[in-house]
């Protein structure tokens, strides 16, 4: 019996931790809070070539909560941000989405900004009955893809049919693609195939894995196929810089086409004006006279010291938040009811225009073409 | 338009890198006989000190490339003195190197990114109005001259050097049997740390070359290691001749089979290739 109490002794420490534990854990993993400020979870991607888009889009995130917070929050609760690294990709984008709905317990996530974070993302913000609302997903797959999933940045499908329309008025039958193999640059492809096909014409196509360096050969392939013009479609502007110099180190000079990550980065269309002059992409445009966005510019180079970049996905997450704040105060914070409420959004004057959530999730309203011209981005007309 | 040729030099300028990397890594391989895959960042590491010698500070490219080659030897030589050597005194397995190897592969990496930032970034001055030379009706630009040249020159200063001198002597007997060497007296530990700085700022020349021609990020380490280390297999590992037949062979197989599929499966060809040789041919091309 003597040797038994040290191993007692041991059983009731243990249930000792149990019970302790399991009432501490009990207190944390309490219900959604009525006081206190209001978490919204943000996925966007902070490293990578995606950390491009990530960045400043926190900065927009921050600069519209703190204008929100001062003006008295939601019902005079504040507005935090729980913010995850999604890597503009789909592992990542899940991890970010199984944290915040599981551990952060938030109602509604802003994000991905990236289509491969969100698409990702939807059936885990599904499953915890959580609103997933993306100011920078454009993959023509989320399109009505769950009932928890609404975005107020249009879908590519406008972006893809906008430009073969273009395409095709130029008189152009074959297009080539050179496709980065990730949802976004295939969404584009997708649309674009799908519109120019209809119309008569024909794509050929080379993918690319992410990261990759060298795509002369792949370029040559294209090249022998004698395409009208080339569409250098990729994830991030870095990409596209590499294709189109090896394109002109190959000696072709093919009408380009460009995803509008291209023809929205004011940087990398000025610091690579020989390469990009006179290609077209189609850009969700932003209305230089609107009110809104005029003050969104100003209140960004005040806070940050430097001008807004993608500005066309700055207007967006601008909107978002005091979207958010709007559905909020109108049904409170819970992550089915917000999404009902989304869909109820009609003719919102925000800084990206009136927005108007139709009953797939998507934005109704559409992309606008765009030329480079002696390394500007440029409204094109016909 | 007939792409033949343009194939063909597609092929001779990856397979002219490869051969680089390969004849670093074969000749560090021969002699120490563990997989060493710090040789993927080490290279890199060469490639970001002439970016920040060359873009940040604006010193003239004839300075900062040869120091770049000099800081990527020198990182190769104190891992070996700071780390292979104190494992290989205390007579740790190869496996043992191998995943401590790998350790300073993520570590070197990581330490890049966080003082270069992850994107990518380009060596070559600037995005454009390089000189372009026509071969039949394929094209070619001056750094891929360079590049071929300079795959070249290594062989043949390598093959020199180990052939001729005293010192390529006694990396031919480290290499076959360490202890036989000691005993007859040569300093093992002495040649093995020029081994290491030879070998690694052969890694860096590499790196350099392909920063020039397409650009560096921290993360091109690993995929510049295994190009090295598949051309080293096929052409037969330890035979330092033989990476240069395999990285060649290597080159033309990846070039070529995008002509038949898409581009996306360029790694995938080429592990394919690594497959088949471990297979059917596992002494590579040419045995050591």
């Amino acid at each position: 019996m003597e040797d038994n109490k040290p191993k007692i002794l041991s059983w009731v420490i243990l249930l000792a931790v149990i019970i302790v534990g399991g009432f501490f854990f009990a207190r944390t993993a309490k219900a959604p809070e009525v006081a206190g400020p209001i978490s919204l979870g943000v996925i966007l991607p902070l490293t990578g070539d995606g950390a491009v888009y990530g960045e400043p889009a926190l900065n927009v995130y921050q600069l519209a909560v703190d204008e929100i917070n001062k003006s008295g929050g939601v019902g005079g609760r504040d507005l935090v941000l729980v913010v995850e690294d999604g890597k503009c990709n789909g592992k990542d984008g899940a991890n970010a989405a199984q944290k915040l709905v599981n551990v952060d317990k938030v109602q509604i996530i802003i994000g991905g900004i990236c289509s491969s974070e969100s698409l990702a993302a939807v059936p885990i913000a599904e499953a915890g009955k959580v609103a997933l609302f993306s100011p920078g997903a454009s993959s023509p797959d989320l399109t009505g893809r769950s009932p928890y999933f609404f975005r107020d940045y249009p879908s590519d499908a406008s972006q893809g049919r906008v430009l073969a329309e273009l395409a095709y008025k130029k008189g152009w039958r074959t297009v080539a693609f050179i496709q980065e193999s990730l949802d976004y640059p295939l969404g584009i492809f997708k649309a674009f195939d799908a519109r120019f096909s209809e119309l008569g014409g024909k794509t050929v196509k080379e993918e690319f894995p992410t990261g990759a360096s060298d795509f002369r050969s792949s370029i040559a392939k294209l090249q022998s196929q004698k395409p009208d013009a080339l569409f250098v479609d990729t994830q991030a502007p870095a990409a596209s810089v590499r294709i189109a110099k090896q394109v002109k180190e190959l000696k072709w000079n093919p009408p380009l086409l460009v995803a509008d990550i291209v023809v929205g980065d004011p940087k990398t269309v000025s610091e690579n004006k020989a390469l990009f002059e006179g290609a077209f992409g189609a850009e969700f445009g932003v209305d230089p006279n609107n009110p809104k966005f005029q003050h969104l510019l100003e209140s960004y180079k005040q806070k940050y010291n430097a001008e807004l970049p993608y500005q066309a996905y700055g207007q967006t997450e601008y909107d978002a938040l005091y979207l958010v704040k709007e559905g909020i105060a109108a049904v409170g914070l819970d992550g089915q009811k917000l999404a009902a409420w989304s869909r109820t959004i009609k003719d919102w004057d925000g800084a990206s225009g009136q927005v108007t959530i139709e009953a797939t999730g998507d934005r109704a309203s559409g992309h606008v073409l765009k030329i480079v011209k002696d390394g500007k981005t440029e409204l094109y007309t016909e | 338009m007939d792409i033949l040729p343009q194939l063909i030099l597609n092929s001779l300028i990856a397979g002219s890198i490869y051969a680089i990397l390969a004849l670093g890594f074969n000749l560090i391989f021969s002699t120490v006989n563990f997989f060493d895959l710090s040789y993927g960042a080490v290279a890199v590491i060469g490639a970001y000190a002439v970016f920040y010698f060359s873009k940040l500070l604006g010193w003239p490219l004839f300075v900062a490339v040869p120091l770049g080659v000099l800081i990527s030897g020198t990182i190769g030589f104190l891992l070996y003195t700071s780390v292979y050597r104190r494992l290989r005194m205390r007579r740790s397995s190869n496996t043992v190197l191998l995943v401590a190897s790998l350790g300073v592969l993520t570590a070197l990496q990581a330490l890049l990114a966080i003082f270069f930032s992850s994107q990518f970034q380009t060596l070559s001055a600037t995005s454009s109005g390089e000189r372009l030379f026509s071969l039949f009706s394929g094209s070619i630009t001056e750094t891929q001259v360079i590049i071929l040249l300079t795959a070249v020159a290594v062989l043949l200063g390598l093959a020199f050097v180990l052939k001729l001198t005293l010192f390529g002597k006694a990396v031919k007997a480290v290499g076959d049997d360490e202890e036989v060497a000691k005993i007859v007296g040569i300093n093992t530990d002495k040649i093995i740390g020029k081994v290491f700085f030879i070998g690694s700022a052969i890694a860096g020349l590499a790196a350099i070359l392909v920063g020039f021609d397409t650009g560096i990020e921290p993360i091109m380490g690993l995929p510049l290691l295994l190009k090295g280390v598949i051309a080293s297999i096929v052409g037969g590992i330890g035979n330092v001749y033989g990476g240069v037949a395999g990285a060649f062979l290597l080159g033309f197989v990846e070039n070529f089979g995008i002509w038949k599929i898409s581009g996306e499966w360029k790694d995938a060809i080429a592990f394919a290739v690594l497959i088949l040789f471990l297979v059917f041919r596992p002494q590579g091309i040419f045995k050591k």
